[in-house]
């Protein structure tokens, strides 16, 4: 069969071609259909102060986070940082379309040099002011140095209609030790895109934790390459959409040497006609012996119409490993919402309940007290929010 | 030490030792090689076939010539040319249909050195060998004796249907399928391609075009089949395709359990098998269908072997029906296969339970799809996979529940392990849940066999063969209680043979 299509809007504006869902990795989220208007890259606009700074007030960790680098509509905000603005690191034209889009119009980044002990949180804030429909873009380096240990939490807040295209490249050195924490909490009309790119060398502990919330359509690629031995890494995520929000992470764990261990836990929540998807593949190279890899994914469909699609793959080369994945997919349990409510807890106030301990458990990667509290006040705003008191 | 000492068994075993790779010596009838119309139109009337069906036969081989070779299975092989096979071959001895008597005696030679034996006289246990005691005999009561209707095809032809008659009093037709378009033709022409259209996929559309027989059932309403059926495949002549189409229609209420076998002869050049297999179960119907597949799977460096690649499906379409797949996956270079079921009908339930050995340098990508349409139907699935010397073993699934599927319900169980470190295991399961009250689980595992259960086993006084046999029976345990008891000794033997001496 043919595969010759005709390029959309949004291809021409962006002057390049997007995936689509005969893509194997593309197979539920068709970006030629669903980014349905242009949104043509490198375009100037002006922000507003009183913009800026409501959005960001608006970041959950607004006193948390006590460096932080601000990036409003893909460039560098120096007046509102506490950090200096490292140069792009040059990177080969990488054959996804995403990067390559990303390649083309990135405008700026962050280059971090994390060394030491860093006891307080760092933090990337990107904000979208609203203005003409445009995509931007930026480009992250963030180098854990060996030894070193820190907190970063990485901001996604806007408010119109664009396209945010983010790549983070991260090496973490020997030794280190790497928090980091996402919240993507993108404009209801964005579409948000993203990659990181973790390496992770020897005696390595990386906590990363993503939350998925804001953008009509998400899609978020994390790849991490296990370089050296005693790495350990747990990376987990929760999705809290509605509406009808689009959500699909794709994590490629890559273990190409022996005697590590991965942990995933994704945590899904779908209200209304929202579609979220967990696509997660544990590689395990010849001669990674005694991997101990782990992925699980649960998805709970507030709604009859919601929809959740995984596919989690092993590639198994080594014989001496444990690997193992897990998926469930359902409503909430009917049992313990009736224990609730025999207990004279309100219908609405049960399920409440049950959803914020459904998703509470992804958040227990996150091991700063004050960003866990942040995230699990997040998750109650975003419950009395969307579902207020509908039972 | 141990693991060292199981590389070198691993390589001394098995693929070698292939015991089905004789070859008959026995005159047949080619098609000229290649394929084109012609060659559809000249099996269409050798075998006497209606109109309607040579138009769906070149209907499917005009979608064949649009179609690409799917690429997406995790397997890799030479391309295939197309154009170097015969697409039809019987033995020579074959006119029309025969009664046993009249029946090639090499024919039937095969078939007993096969451990078939077609004179009904002669067939007291199954498709186990004459005179060969199974420990199982004892608990096995009434099945140990009971009676197994076969239907035996050789390269493209049916050769024999046994107890025919017994089963004409019952209601149940069983016959080839060149048969039954004869006999049956408005049964076929109902049924045919109503689950596997013409065009659903590359290997389909050119089964469609040139299949040269297989086997058909038909169970009335309210019939319970008197006795299990079976269908033994065997590839003999060189360069050719085998191609046979299955048709099981349970009607209303009825219940049929069906078994496949196949071998093939050891040749050097690959050969290939493409079959598609219809079933229908109508309101209550169940059908059971286990394969044993033995094709030949290659020598130990992947010469010649048999590409297997099929399609089966299933069509729960009434009711509370039911379709359960159960599969020993042993032999075939390479493996493309994913029996599935169509959940059409309210209640009804699709089962599927796999055993998928592969060694030396087989490849084998196999599964299934739970697709679920109806309200309150629910499937589960079972699959084992145990890879060993350079083979690879991929399961590929997908369950999917569409919005009208309420209550829709699914477990799967994928475990996988793993023999010394130069194979692979992979799982790639979809799941695709439109509805939340869909309950779906999946759970998989990759492992191999721990030294602490070694160690126990051996402190018990077993060698580390016993032992070997005895974690591996467990780890398949599941699936092997779904075959029928006549299948059942046949299959021990097998992994016996695959996996003897391989596990440290």
């Amino acid at each position: 069969m043919s595969t010759a299509l005709m390029t959309t809007a949004a291809e021409q504006a962006l002057g390049l071609a997007l995936p689509h869902r005969r893509m194997e990795e593309w197979r539920w989220t068709d970006l030629r259909q669903m980014i349905d208007k242009p949104y043509p890259p490198r375009q100037s606009v002006t922000a507003r102060d009183a913009d800026i700074d409501r959005l960001l007030k608006a970041s959950p960790f607004s006193k948390i986070a006590a460096t932080r680098m601000v990036f409003v509509n893909g460039h560098y905000d120096g007046k509102r940082s506490k950090l200096v603005n490292g140069a792009i690191e040059s990177r080969a034209v990488a054959s996804e379309p995403v990067l390559q889009m990303n390649q083309a119009f990135a405008t700026d980044g962050a280059h971090l040099v994390l060394s030491g002990v860093i006891d307080t949180p760092v933090e990337l804030v990107f904000i979208a002011t609203d203005a003409t429909p445009r995509a931007i873009a930026t480009q992250n380096v963030i180098e854990v140095a060996a030894g070193a240990s820190a907190t970063l939490i990485e901001t996604h807040i806007g408010e119109g209609s664009y396209l945010s295209n983010s790549v983070t490249e991260i090496r973490i050195g020997d030794g280190a030790r790497l928090d980091r924490v996402k919240v993507e909490h993108d404009s209801a009309d964005a579409v948000h895109l993203a990659h990181a790119h973790v390496t992770l060398a020897r005696d390595v502990t990386l906590r990363e934790f993503t939350l998925t919330s804001g953008a009509k359509l998400n899609r978020q690629n994390g790849t991490y390459n296990f370089t050296g031995e005693g790495t350990d890494a747990k990376v987990s995520g929760a999705y809290l959409i509605a509406g009808r929000q689009h959500a699909d992470s794709r994590l490629v764990v890559d273990h190409q040497v022996p005697h590590c261990t991965s942990r995933e836990l994704f945590k899904c929540v779908m209200d209304d006609h929202a579609r979220g998807i967990f696509q997660g593949k544990v590689i395990v190279r010849p001669h990674a012996q005694k991997t101990d890899g782990k992925q699980s994914c649960n998805a709970l469909l507030l709604s009859e119409t919601a929809e959740f699609d995984a596919k989690p793959e092993l590639e198994i080369y080594a014989d001496d490993v444990a690997c193992g994945h897990g998926a469930t997919s359902g409503d909430l349990n009917h049992d313990h919402l009736f224990y609730l409510e025999s207990r004279g807890i309100p219908p609405a106030e049960a399920k409440a309940m049950l959803i914020a301990a459904f998703v509470g458990e992804a958040f227990e990667t996150v091991e700063h007290d004050g960003i866990r509290e942040a995230l699990a006040d997040y998750a109650a705003t975003w419950l009395t929010y969307h579902r207020g008191k509908r039972p | 030490m141990a693991d060292l000492d199981t590389i070198e068994l691993v390589k001394d075993i098995d693929v070698d030792k292939y015991k089905y790779g004789f070859t008959t010596d026995i005159e047949s009838d080619f098609a000229p090689k290649g394929l084109n119309e012609d060659i559809v139109r000249f099996i269409s009337s050798k075998k006497g076939e209606p109109k309607w069906m040579l138009e769906a036969r070149l209907e499917a081989y005009r979608r064949w010539l649009q179609m690409d070779e799917p690429t997406w299975a995790k397997v890799s092989y030479p391309k295939i040319d197309f154009q170097d096979l015969y697409y039809y071959a019987a033995p020579k001895s074959m006119s029309g249909p025969k009664s046993l008597d009249e029946v090639d005696p090499k024919l039937l030679e095969t078939y007993a050195k096969l451990g078939i034996p077609l004179k009904e006289q002669e067939i007291l246990a199954g498709v186990r060998k004459q005179g060969e005691k199974s420990e199982l005999d004892e608990q096995a009561g009434e099945y140990a004796t009971g009676k197994v209707a076969v239907d035996a095809v050789f390269d493209s032809v049916s050769v024999v249907t046994t107890f025919k008659a017994e089963l004409a009093k019952a209601g149940v037709i069983f016959c080839s399928i060149s048969e039954a378009l004869r006999e049956h033709p408005e049964l076929v022409q109902k049924y045919l391609f109503s689950v596997v259209p013409q065009g659903d996929n590359y290997y389909a559309a050119l089964n469609a075009a040139v299949f040269s027989d297989g086997s058909f059932v038909y169970v009335p309403p309210g019939v319970r089949c008197p006795m299990e059926l079976s269908t033994y495949f065997r590839m003999n002549a060189k360069n050719t395709g085998q191609f046979e189409r299955t048709l099981i229609i349970a009607d209303k209420g009825s219940y049929v359990s069906y078994l496949e076998g196949c071998t093939a002869p050891t040749r050097e050049e690959s050969q290939l098998h493409a079959a598609v297999v219809e079933l229908i179960a109508m309101d209550d119907a169940e059908i059971k269908y286990s394969t044993v597949q033995n094709w030949y799977p290659g020598d130990a460096e992947g010469k010649g072997g048999i590409y297997n690649f099929v399609t089966k499906r299933g069509d729960c379409r009434g009711a509370r029906s039911k379709i359960s797949w159960t599969q020993v996956e042993t032999g075939s270079a390479i493996t493309w296969k994913y029996p599935s079921c169509i959940l059409r009908g309210e209640e009804s339930r699709g089962e599927f339970y796999s055993i998928a050995i592969s060694n030396g340098r087989q490849q084998v990508d196999s599964g299934t799809k739970m697709i679920h349409l109806g309200k309150n139907s629910s499937s589960r699935i079972i699959s084992k996979g145990i890879a060993a010397g350079r083979s690879d073993n991929t399961y590929r699934g997908l369950v999917s529940a569409h919005r009208k599927a309420l209550n829709a319900r699914n477990f799967t169980q994928c475990d996988s392990l793993l023999i010394g470190d130069k194979c692979g295991a992979h799982t790639v399961p979809y799941i695709e849940a439109k509805t939340s009250t869909a309950q779906f689980e999946h759970e998989a595992t990759t492992s191999k066999i721990s030294d602490d259960q070694m160690f126990y086993c051996m402190s018990r006084g077993l060698s580390q063969e016993e032992a070997v046999a005895l974690i591996v029976n467990g780890f398949v345990r599941d699936v092997l209680q779904q075959l029928p008891m006549e299948f059942m000794a046949e299959t021990q033997k097998l992994i016996g043979i695959s996996l003897e001496g391989s596990v440290g």
